[in-house]
């Protein structure tokens, strides 16, 4: 066994992780699997990191999850100040913009 | 230690990454097809878990915990807010799908067929042997790289988490609440107490 | 034990490894720790500005709500001043410094010189809270508030203020500071979300029509966190192809491997998905006019104009640093892109009934233009798309100006919060409806001509920056052998200047609207948006009518550092 499997278990979870944005209706679902992208790309680059023998890859990671982390809470709060006054977090609903 | 042994010899290491594997994309797959909002959410949770299995088997050991802390401790519990704030229904619902459904499928096995074909063929040429030594991704050993190379990126994380911080502050902190009686008059007296 | 293996793999010895040309580290293991050397000097900028931020919420924490507006304004616009004189003081740098995170260069000074200008003057108009007379405040109350609430009344009667925008404003040029100036993919990434994340927050801020804003806030934000998660596959790709993150090392990468290019080819296309999406060219456009619509004026003009200029930035460090050894298979792809960016953009700018959204695909059609510099992959084609950013910038930033003057009025003050409810026309949103602008050149002709300036700018009339920087960029596409590129930007030119020219007879030459009894009135801006107005005016026409100065400026900044 070597590490590529993780390599296509990355790329079919980041494609899952797509999938998921174009069908999901619900604000905070779209943004779950948003995560789930991000999490797979981790993925790819520990095992560059294993791969390669240095630590970047690792680092990288780190770096993504407390970006991802601030992502959630910026995400979370306007997500749901939208909902305060709409009363709903589907993302079709959102249509003021649309002409 | 050289990479190639312990991955090649290790039977063990592979049957978990195997169950693992399995476990993480099954858990992705319902993720995103899943009908009800809080299975959607716990499934996430689950693949996320399994991800810090991964980091684990990959021996980045610190990731792993940071994983675990960060995901399935933090954002997970966010985001099963978010869906109680939002007050999402809880049972199954038809709502949840769009209706291009058949075209994203479409659109997204196309994507995974040529992320896995490139990935495949990066593979092959094989320039990654001789493969190198593992590198045990421990709490010193990652914390020595990030401070010795990635300091500047490092120090911008914390400006990132105060802005964060303060952008959610702003979107939910109420000094005056919806409740107030709109009527003419009253609401200036109830909003100067409630500033002070 | 293995503490000390992976120190081992990661010392400087090993040549894929990221510090490898730090000095001071040597190969010899020791559980000593060396610290990189930071030259602060380089990032005083970026320090200056942060700091300002930080002060900024100091403001917020310690001073009552009544009392913090003025601070906020003075330490915003003092940090960004004194920022703009480090980057003056640093003029001629070139060098990499924090453990080559940061390459400061010609073209990161010029840039970093260009956001600070924009930032100043989108700052001015985020200040503007009116004369006393009409309360201009573009900004809601309190964000927390349901839009039409008793709440939202109260709050506004208690004459509270978001001034937390100032802070959060700074934090993003501080990211827009370092995106152009990131020497590493990582540094990149950090620093994209760091100028992202505040947008996303003011973008949900707005004062009138707030659903339309949050809206945006949230199409913005998940479109945005879509787009910077496949910008990191790209720079996961990348790391497995290269080894490194480091823009020096992947070029090295590319031009000595004798292996497959499909990784680092999937890599680039990944992270230019990230890229184009933040400077808004076509396939990945669809978030711009709706952001640029729900938005804040002030904070459209600020994203139109500043973010423009940082992500071009680092698309242009990307390919001229990173790719150049790639740039036959690139070249083509953003040669599509860009002819996508200028047809999409004119044809659909004609097509639209309100302001803020026509100049929001006169903002695509201005990327694909600014791609043509990108493209041409020559000296010439960087400081034609470095002074091109700039002429483009402050055009846009005065446009926008512009929109927030023109107001609906609103029969008999049901409009909240604006306090004249005995009058019995009072001051209302913006009135971005096209029609509403039907003869504002007989009511209020200073305004008008103003906008015709910049209307002429973005046309590529003579005698205007649009002008000059349309040349210059033409000149560097043709020299580099894309002159295919250059007649679709001519065709794409006349087309956008019917809908120019359109506002600008639309403006003169209409009867104004009279019909509802309560046409849009022109208000009368205090002198922050009256200073940005005039510096804006001024350097449309300074650049267009003696730009050598700043062409030559443009010319010496063309450089990189490795």
């Amino acid at each position: 066994m070597n590490p590529d499997n993780y390599l296509f278990l990355s790329a079919l979870l980041f494609t899952i992780g797509a999938f998921g944005v174009l069908i999901r209706r619900n604000a905070i679902v779209v943004f779950m699997c948003v995560e789930l992208m991000l999490n797979a790309v981790n993925l790819t680059l520990v095992t560059f990191s294993r791969m390669h023998g240095d630590l970047t890859g690792q680092v990288i990671a780190f770096f993504t999850m407390v970006v991802a982390a601030a992502e959630v809470v910026v995400g979370l709060a306007i997500i749901v100040s939208v909902f305060r006054t709409r009363r709903s977090a589907s993302v079709d609903d959102a249509n003021l913009l649309k002409y | 230690m050289t990479t190639t042994r312990a991955l090649g010899s290790t039977t063990g290491v592979e049957i978990t990454f195997i169950l693992i594997g399995l476990l993480t994309f099954g858990a992705a797959v319902l993720t995103v097809t899943v009908r009800n909002l809080v299975h959607a959410a716990l499934w996430l949770v689950v693949a996320l878990g399994g991800l810090a299995g991964c980091y684990l088997l990959l021996a980045a050991e610190f990731v792993a915990w940071v994983q675990v802390l960060i995901y399935v401790g933090a954002v997970a519990v966010l985001l099963l807010f978010g869906l109680m704030l939002t007050r999402a229904p809880i049972g199954r619902t038809t709502e949840l799908d769009s209706g291009n459904r058949w075209a994203a499928a479409v659109v997204g096995l196309a994507t995974a067929g040529v992320l896995v074909s490139v990935i495949g063929d990066a593979v092959r040429t094989t320039w990654f042997d001789p493969r190198q030594a593992v590198v045990n991704g421990t709490a010193k050993a990652v914390g020595t790289s990030l401070f010795r190379y990635w300091v500047l990126p490092f120090e911008l994380l914390s400006v990132l988490l105060l802005a964060a911080l303060v952008g959610a502050i702003v979107l939910s902190r109420r000094d005056v609440s919806d409740d107030v009686d709109a009527a003419e008059g009253t609401p200036r007296a109830q909003a100067t107490e409630a500033e002070a | 034990m293995s503490v000390l293996t992976s120190l081992l793999a990661a010392s400087p010895g090993d040549p894929t490894n990221p510090g490898g040309g730090l000095g001071g580290a040597t190969s010899t293991v020791t559980n000593t720790f060396t610290a990189p050397h930071v030259e602060y000097r380089a990032l005083m900028p970026m320090l200056v500005v942060f700091g300002a931020a930080t002060v900024g919420i100091l403001i917020e924490a310690f001073l009552p709500r009544t009392r913090r507006y003025w601070p906020q304004v003075g330490v915003s616009l003092a940090g960004v001043v004194v920022a703009f004189c480090f980057v003056v003081a640093n003029h001629g740098m070139a060098e990499t410094t924090a453990a080559d995170a940061v390459s400061v260069d010609g073209v990161t000074l010029f840039l970093q010189g260009t956001i600070l200008l924009l930032a100043l003057l989108a700052l001015l108009l985020v200040a503007e809270r009116g004369t006393g007379l009409v309360d201009l405040d573009a900004f809601t109350a309190q964000g927390a508030t349901t839009p039409g609430s008793g709440g939202e009344r109260a709050a506004d009667a208690a004459g509270l203020r978001t001034t937390e925008v100032f802070p959060l404003m700074l934090f993003s040029v501080g990211g827009m500071l370092l995106f152009p100036a990131a020497n590493d993919l990582l540094t990149s990434f950090v620093a994209l979300e760091v100028l992202s994340l505040p947008l996303y927050l003011l973008c949900g801020l707005a004062r009138r029509r707030r659903l339309l804003s949050q809206e945006a806030a949230m199409k913005y934000f998940l479109l945005g966190a879509f787009s910077s998660a496949f910008f990191l596959y790209g720079v996961a790709l990348l790391y497995g192809y290269a080894g490194s993150v480091r823009l020096s090392d992947i070029a090295t990468a590319i031009t000595s491997s004798p292996h497959s290019d499909v990784l680092v080819l999937a890599g680039v296309a990944l992270l230019a998905v990230g890229l184009l999406f933040k400077v808004g060219a076509v396939p990945f456009h669809a978030w711009t006019p709706d952001v640029y619509q729900g938005a804040p004026t002030p904070i459209t003009a600020f994203m139109a104009a500043a973010t423009k200029v940082a992500a071009f930035g680092a698309l242009l460090r990307i390919t001229y640093v990173a790719l150049p050894g790639l740039r036959w298979d690139w070249r083509p792809v953003l040669w599509g892109v860009a002819i996508l960016t200028m047809l999409v953009g004119a044809i659909l700018a004609i097509t639209q009934r309100d302001i803020k959204r026509m100049l929001a695909y006169s903002a695509i059609l201005n990327a694909g233009y600014i791609l043509l510099g990108v493209i041409s992959t020559t000296s010439k084609g960087v400081s034609s798309t470095l002074f091109y950013l700039a002429a483009y910038g402050f055009a846009t930033i005065g446009a926008f100006a512009v929109v927030t003057l023109v107001r609906e009025s609103v029969r008999g003050g049901s409009d909240s919060g604006d306090g004249g409810e005995e009058d019995s026309v009072t001051v209302g949103g913006e009135a971005t409806d096209l029609s509403a602008w039907a003869g504002l050149g007989r009511r209020s002709p200073l305004l008008a001509a103003c906008f015709t300036v910049f209307m002429l700018a973005f046309a590529g009339i003579p005698l205007t920056s649009g002008f000059t920087g349309k040349f210059a960029l033409f000149t560097a596409a043709i020299d580099g052998g894309a002159w295919p590129l250059v007649i679709v930007g001519v065709i794409a030119s006349a087309a956008a200047a019917f809908f120019y020219v359109r506002v600008i007879v639309l403006m003169y030459f209409s009867e104004p609207l009279r019909e509802q009894g309560a046409g849009p009135i022109v208000v009368v801006p205090s002198p922050m948006t009256t200073v940005a107005l005039t510096v804006t005016v001024a350097l449309t026409i300074a650049l267009g009518v003696l730009p050598q100065m700043a062409l030559d400026l443009a010319d010496k900044a063309a450089y990189f550092v490795q």
